[in-house]
């Protein structure tokens, strides 16, 4: 046996979205995808082994780059056992392999200030043989709005007033150093590795800061946050690029200040390097959000309860900002769209069903699909083992668990996610009627263009990670495969 | 000469892939003996390929004793290109058999010495002791791999410029850009296709049914390179009712009248190459 893997009889999604009949060739012990056209003629072999997938889709494997634990461990927890912690890490890298994910980003809740150098440093690149790859970080806070903090601790959230060397005093400075630094500190140079930060830009000095992460190569992403049109613009200006869980902890979409939510419809009108200036009323735009942060001053005073969500976004809806007129001239090329000054961002999805309504991710996704990104946001409790019922969280609170829905036990509160990727898959292209292929970009290459590791993961390009899933025409798992070994299947029934 | 005329591209395709598969199974290839086949690109072969994929992936069909020589490719485009003839013929057909690289042979139309690349292609040819069946297309202009009207009939592998013709009708595959079509391939001759032991052409298509009638109906001419095809003891050419537009009726009614002794030919053939007689009896006239 020559360690070529041949898949045959199989569709393979394109990075366009479109699926097409191909063989797909691997180097098992490389662990990578061939060129299949040079290995025959340059390398002048073709695959000892052939799989006949029997006409199923055969995929770049799943990232979820935004995922809380799952399996029983969580993240956001750390007792001071490195040892107990990386077990835990181990335990959901082995394990998630069964809903197709082969690359996550495991996701750190607001914590205690002290807490993050260690646990960040705990969070480096992490795989088994036989294991989803962990592919860095996600600290999701603690630079948040109080008014959008969901579940996180309010007492931990704290601003930026130092701007980037508040970052760096939080999270500690090695775990901010330069990509190349951060990821020579792990010992594979090779390896693919990424950070992501979810911060409110309106919060003082995080605006500040945004250059600075994205200059060590950490991905911004706007979230938690009340941002007004005008921030959450210029915060993709200075290069943030994701925003974290679209709908969800921030200002819902107002028509004459759409804030975040905003940015999918970006207008090139407003965009532009030469945008037109307000001619009047500066300030309007940011009555929302002033009147917001006024309730929320009073707010303050009170001590806030841990288990409220958010406010009501406002009372008074703003004014549209007013433009000068510009009176360059209007293009004449049916189907194009004026070039825009900056890029939207991508987005998170969570496509459970509960914590976004169909129409609202189909109204997302016709914005802008390029920027679509399919997220769990699952608790430690996410297992599709785990029956309905109740279970212990922490601190003596408990869930409900109830199909895809968790609650705080005695609440109607929503605890979080328990859905797994595979199923937001299914589900999201039935509630955008997009093709399966489409709904699989969405969990493949989108993220992985978002972190700049579209050559490595999320694909089928020659030399890319051989980290793939087997699904049928259904969208169910068939199996999942780790730098080109299989490292789960599902039992014939 | 035999034609054969069948009512579409796909009946052409099968016809030509059962015939193929035939021979091969017949002439029960070892590593050490095995089958020489000759392959062209193009269109009209894409059903004949279609079809003998079917027939490896059922089974009654291997390429494991098969070695291949292909008629042509472009100068100077890289191999990698998705229009170059190994990009082609990967996808098409070897991606999906079992024939091993080593035993597959395509000209490297960027060789530094393309000169001695053609000499070594034809010296590789008989070191297999030539080859056994040749599989041709043809081009609007009647020419037979990229041998353009006005090649020598007795031209051997070589450098040779495109007619401006069949540039032209390339220049679909180059985003309709003339100036980006290579304006060199470097190819088998006529002679070259003339010395294997059969020469099989198939032909499809309305657009290529002048050129049908002249490289069959008129004499031997080289503006018409395949009618050198008369000059071959063993020769079959497999037809669409489309590509007979510009034949006679009588001539269409004779061939198709021969068809039926087709059968009692191969096993007259096939009786004296049990006896050990290489002679080949495939002409009908």
């Amino acid at each position: 046996m020559n360690g070529l893997i041949c898949f045959t009889n199989c569709l393979l999604p394109r990075e366009d979205g479109s699926l097409v009949e191909q063989d797909l060739w691997i180097d098992e012990r490389r662990g990578v995808i061939l060129d299949a056209q040079r290995t025959f003629f340059l390398r002048k072999e073709r695959p000892d082994r052939i799989v006949d997938l029997g006409g199923n889709i055969l995929s770049p494997g799943f990232m979820d780059i935004q995922i809380n634990g799952a399996y029983g461990f969580d993240f956001s927890v750390y007792d001071g056992n490195d040892e107990e912690y990386r077990e835990g890490m181990k335990t959901v890298a082995e394990k998630i392999v069964e809903t197709g994910v082969t690359s996550l980003v495991p996701t750190l809740i607001t914590q205690e200030k002290s807490l993050y150098p260690k646990i960040l440093n705990l969070l480096r690149p992490f795989s088994t043989p036989t294991s989803a790859n962990l592919l860095g970080w996600h600290a999701e806070g603690p630079f948040i709005q109080l008014a959008k903090r969901g579940a996180h601790a309010p007492q931990f959230l704290v601003p930026a007033h130092e701007q980037f060397a508040s970052l760096e005093a939080v999270y500690g400075a090695a775990n901010l150093a330069d990509r190349e630094d951060w990821l020579m500190e792990t010992g594979d140079t090779d390896a693919v590795g990424v950070r992501i930060i979810t911060a409110a830009p309106e919060i003082d000095g995080v605006m500040a800061a945004v250059e600075e992460t994205v200059k060590r190569g950490v991905v911004f992403s706007i979230g938690h946050s009340i941002a007004s049109t005008d921030i959450a613009t210029a915060a993709v200006q200075r290069g943030a690029r994701l925003i974290t869980h679209l709908f969800n902890a921030m200002p819902q979409l107002h028509h004459r200040d759409p804030s975040i939510i905003g940015l999918l419809g970006a207008s090139p009108h407003l965009s532009a390097p030469m945008s037109p200036k307000r001619v009047a009323h500066t300030h309007a735009p940011l009555a929302r959000s002033d009147s917001l942060t006024r309730r929320l001053r009073a707010a303050e005073q009170e001590s806030p309860k841990a288990a409220s969500e958010a406010f009501d976004d406002l009372l008074t809806p703003p004014q549209t900002p007013i433009f000068a007129n510009r009176d360059s001239e209007l293009h004449l090329q049916k189907g194009k769209v004026t070039d825009m000054a900056f890029e939207r961002p991508f987005y998170e999805l969570i496509v459970d069903g509960i914590h976004s309504h169909p129409n609202s991710v189909r109204l997302a996704y016709t914005a802008y699909p390029e920027g679509c990104i399919l997220i769990t946001d699952a608790m430690k409790i996410l297992d599709p083992h785990l029956r309905d019922g109740v279970h212990e969280w922490r601190d003596g609170k408990r869930f409900v668990k109830e199909g895809d829905k968790l609650y705080l036990e005695g609440t109607d509160t929503l605890a979080g996610s328990v859905v797994t990727l595979d199923k937001c898959v299914r589900n999201f292209s039935r509630f955008t009627g997009c093709s399966l292929g489409e709904a699989i970009k969405c969990a493949t290459y989108n993220p992985a263009k978002c972190l700049g590791i579209e050559a490595k993961k999320g694909t089928l390009r020659p030399g890319a990670d051989a980290d793939l899933v087997v699904l049928d025409r259904k969208g169910y798992v068939q199996s999942t495969w780790v730098k080109g070994k299989e490292v789960w299947r599902k039992n014939a029934a | 000469m035999r034609l054969i005329i069948r009512d579409d591209p796909t009946s052409v395709g099968e016809y030509i892939g059962n015939y193929i598969a035939k021979r091969i199974n017949d002439f029960k290839p070892t590593p050490e003996n095995p089958f020489v086949l000759g392959l062209p690109t193009g269109s009209s072969p894409i059903p004949t390929y279609k079809h003998l994929i079917k027939l490896v992936k059922e089974g009654s069909l291997s390429f494991k004793n098969v070695v291949t020589f292909n008629m042509d490719e472009y100068v100077g485009l890289p191999r990698d290109h998705s229009e170059s003839y190994h990009t082609f013929m990967f996808r098409e057909f070897f991606s999906h058999i079992d024939i091993p690289p080593s035993q597959v042979n395509i000209l490297d139309g960027n060789a530094k010495d393309l000169i001695g690349e053609c000499n070594a292609y034809e010296a590789r040819i008989k070191e297999f002791g030539g080859i056994e069946l040749f599989l041709g297309g043809i081009g609007e202009d009647g020419h037979i791999a990229f041998n353009e009207p006005g090649s020598s009939l007795a031209s051997r592998t070589r450098i040779k410029t495109l007619a401006y013709d069949t540039i032209l009708a390339n220049a679909r595959f180059f985003n309709n850009d003339i100036a980006a079509v290579p304006r060199m391939a470097l190819t088998v001759g006529v002679a070259t296709v003339l010395d294997s032991r059969e020469v099989v052409v198939v032909v499809s298509g309305q657009r290529k049914a002048l050129a049908l009638s002249k490289a069959i109906e008129e004499g031997v001419n080289h503006l018409w390179t395949l009618s050198a095809l008369q000059m071959h003891p063993w020769a079959l050419i497999v037809v669409d009712e489309d590509a007979t537009a510009e034949l006679h009726v009588k001539t269409v009614k004779y061939f198709k009248s021969i068809e039926r002794v087709q059968d009692e030919v191969e096993a007259m053939h096939d009786a004296l190459r049990a006896k050990g007689i290489e002679e080949p009896v495939g002409s009908m006239e």
